[in-house]
């Protein structure tokens, strides 16, 4: 049953390389803003009361640049996701219909895609700037001392979580899609759908910077298990066993969120109106 | 099988007014106007027949065809393919049919066509050898081999539109939804294509619903043709009943001396319409009453002609007649209405 989705998780590989040129200059884009996040925490810890050997809510300046870098790594490879955009061009233009004769199933289509971009982009990009990161942060001293089975198990995990947040986005963009059937229009949907992920899943701050009512709400929330606690995971700020629930958290959500998304569509679909003819 | 039952599709249309004051009234408050397009056809489609769909524009035939493919849900009353309601099975559904819309094109546009068949391959999971005969059987009728390798962007409309017929046809679908597939075609073009849904109906044995404007495409590919105008059938059976409806009428064209007249013309019988137009006589009259080789001999014999042409009603001319009868008696309706002082625009 799967295999009908080959050809889509193909098109996911090789449509993200065939718009070369935008990726290189996003990457371009995204190491300068790794740049300004670094030197603006180190205005922050260089100007607060402990000075330099301060831990703003149980972080050291070693760590909150780690946490940065790699943050915006993350959110570069595994967020390259069009899939709100395509369901609402595919509303607009009535090209839905296209997909509707078909006997598949127009979720899968684009959990394949997803999962096809995420391949490609973390083989072609994922790979060499994970390493750098990892290698220029450890011999700096900013990553805790490297023990190997250890670090391999937090790897482990870390693929996991990140595959999960892949799913989550995913997941996520398409029920923000699906709401494009009633309003017709894709640009407030997706505004507020980034502006949520990225206040709510650690991007902007570790969620350790949140009061703490606020805190114990969003980390039951899916968006934790989209940037911060890979991360964390990958940083081994998380033990093993805490890196586990996280995980799993994130895999509730994915069935929470598609079972939400299935109910969603058969309602919305019932809306579809093909224009003309 | 496809039995249609009921089936009524309503669109809610809001009512925008006009102008900035008017943009801002609907965006606190909306009206709603509702469009009856489909409103409540019944009929049945048996296995290996062809269908002519026809009506005017907006008449409700592509709602009536999304319908039955599963991309529209029907307002109320039903649809069933093979006993399975397309908007409800739908990818049960998808797999037995196949559509073509003359005014989209299903394929992926930038990828060689050749690919966007492998992709239906194996999206329709078509087993490798039910492939090549399909596509050998498709490149001949359809005569695609040729560009086969370019992308679809670079094809013809002619190209594309025989494209998009063989991508619906790859995977043996049972029925065949093809809505105006010869749209903007050349007459060579629609050629093919009619000779194609032939070799499909007669190969395979594909139920065919045809939607089109060309009454050429109904009168070589249908026997049963369905007219619908404003949501409602108008008329549904075989083609020869639909020609005779207003009788076996025929048209004689003379060329006659300048000296006989319309109105002497007309002596031979009060069933016999004449008219005079550039210079030629116009003979319209029923052949079931007024027997064709009578008005044949009274015209050479007593009006001198030295030519003429029988020409038959074409199926053109008895819609457009059907048409304009339904035009004239609902504008009477609608007359009789208003002088009631009624105005039923239906508003929510």
């Amino acid at each position: 049953m799967l295999k009908k989705y080959k050809p889509f998780l193909r098109a996911g590989a090789i449509d993200t390389m065939a718009y070369r040129f935008n990726i290189l200059i996003w990457a371009g884009i995204t190491v300068c803003e790794v740049a300004c996040l670094v030197f603006l925490w180190l205005a922050v810890y260089r100007s607060g009361a402990g000075g330099m050997d301060a831990q703003i809510h149980g972080f050291s300046y070693r760590e909150m640049i780690s946490y940065v870098v790699l943050t915006t790594i993350f959110n570069f490879v595994t967020f390259n996701n069009d899939t709100l955009w395509n369901i609402n061009t595919d509303i607009k233009k009535g090209t839905i219909g296209n997909y509707l004769i078909k006997p598949i199933s127009y979720r899968g289509k684009f959990s394949a895609t997803c999962l096809g971009s995420l391949l490609t982009m973390t083989v072609m990009f994922g790979l060499p700037f994970y390493t750098a990161a990892l290698v220029t942060l450890g011999s700096l001293g900013f990553l805790p001392e490297l023990s190997f089975p250890a670090f391999f198990a937090h790897l482990g995990l870390f693929l996991l979580a990140g595959l999960c947040a892949a799913l989550l986005n995913d997941a996520i963009s398409y029920i923000f899609g699906v709401l494009c059937f009633y309003t017709s229009s894709g640009w407030g949907l997706n505004s507020l759908k980034v502006t949520l992920i990225s206040f709510l899943s650690g991007t902007l701050l570790p969620l350790a910077f949140f009061p703490a009512g606020l805190r114990e709400l969003v980390s039951w929330m899916p968006f934790a298990g989209m940037s911060q606690n890979p991360i964390l995971i990958l940083m081994m700020k998380y033990d093993l066993a805490a890196s586990l629930r996280c995980v799993a958290l994130s895999a509730v959500w994915i069935v929470v969120l598609e079972l939400l998304a299935k109910l969603l569509f058969s309602h919305a679909v019932r809306k579809v109106t093909v224009q003309g003819g | 099988m496809i039995e249609v039952n009921e089936l009524t599709k309503v669109f809610r249309k809001p009512i925008r007014g006009n102008g900035l004051s008017g943009m801002v009234k609907t965006l606190f408050s909306r009206q709603y106007e509702e469009l009856r397009a489909v409103d409540g056809i019944s009929f049945s489609v048996p296995d290996g027949e062809i269908v002519g769909y026809i009506g005017a524009n907006g008449a409700g035939k592509s709602t009536t065809i999304k319908m039955m493919c599963g991309i529209l849900t029907p307002s109320s009353g039903s649809v069933l393919i093979d006993g399975a309601e397309p908007y409800r099975k739908r990818r049960q559904v998808a797999q037995r049919i196949g559509v073509v819309f003359g005014q989209k094109t299903q394929l992926w546009w930038d990828i060689p066509l050749i690919e966007s068949f492998k992709v239906l391959k194996e999206i329709y999971q078509v087993s490798d050898g039910d492939y090549a005969e399909r596509m050998a059987f498709l490149g001949e009728v359809l005569d695609i081999t040729r560009f086969l390798s370019q992308p679809v962007r670079t094809l013809s409309l002619g190209e594309r539109m025989r494209a998009d017929l063989a991508a619906s046809m790859l995977h043996n679908p049972r029925i065949l939804f093809l809505d105006e597939p010869t749209i903007g075609m050349d007459v060579l073009v629609k050629e093919k294509i009619r000779l194609a849904i032939h070799a499909l109906n007669k190969t395979y044995g594909t139920t065919v619903v045809l939607t089109t404007h060309d009454m050429t495409d109904i009168e070589d590919l249908c026997s049963r043709i369905i007219l619908l105008e404003k949501g409602t059938i108008l008329y549904d059976g075989p083609l020869n009943r639909l020609k005779n409806r207003f009788g076996n009428l025929k048209t004689l064209t003379l060329t006659v001396p300048a000296d006989v007249r319309a109105e002497t013309a007309s002596a031979l019988s009060p069933e016999l319409a004449v008219s005079r137009e550039d210079g030629r006589l116009i003979l319209r009259f029923d052949a079931d009453r007024l027997p064709l080789e009578q008005v044949i001999q009274y015209a050479f014999r007593d009006l001198r002609a030295m030519d003429m042409k029988i020409a038959e009603i074409s199926v053109g001319d008895v819609v457009k007649t059907i048409l304009a009868q339904q035009e004239a008696a609902d504008s009477r309706a609608d007359a009789a209405r208003n002088n009631g002082g009624k105005n039923d625009a239906e508003k929510v």
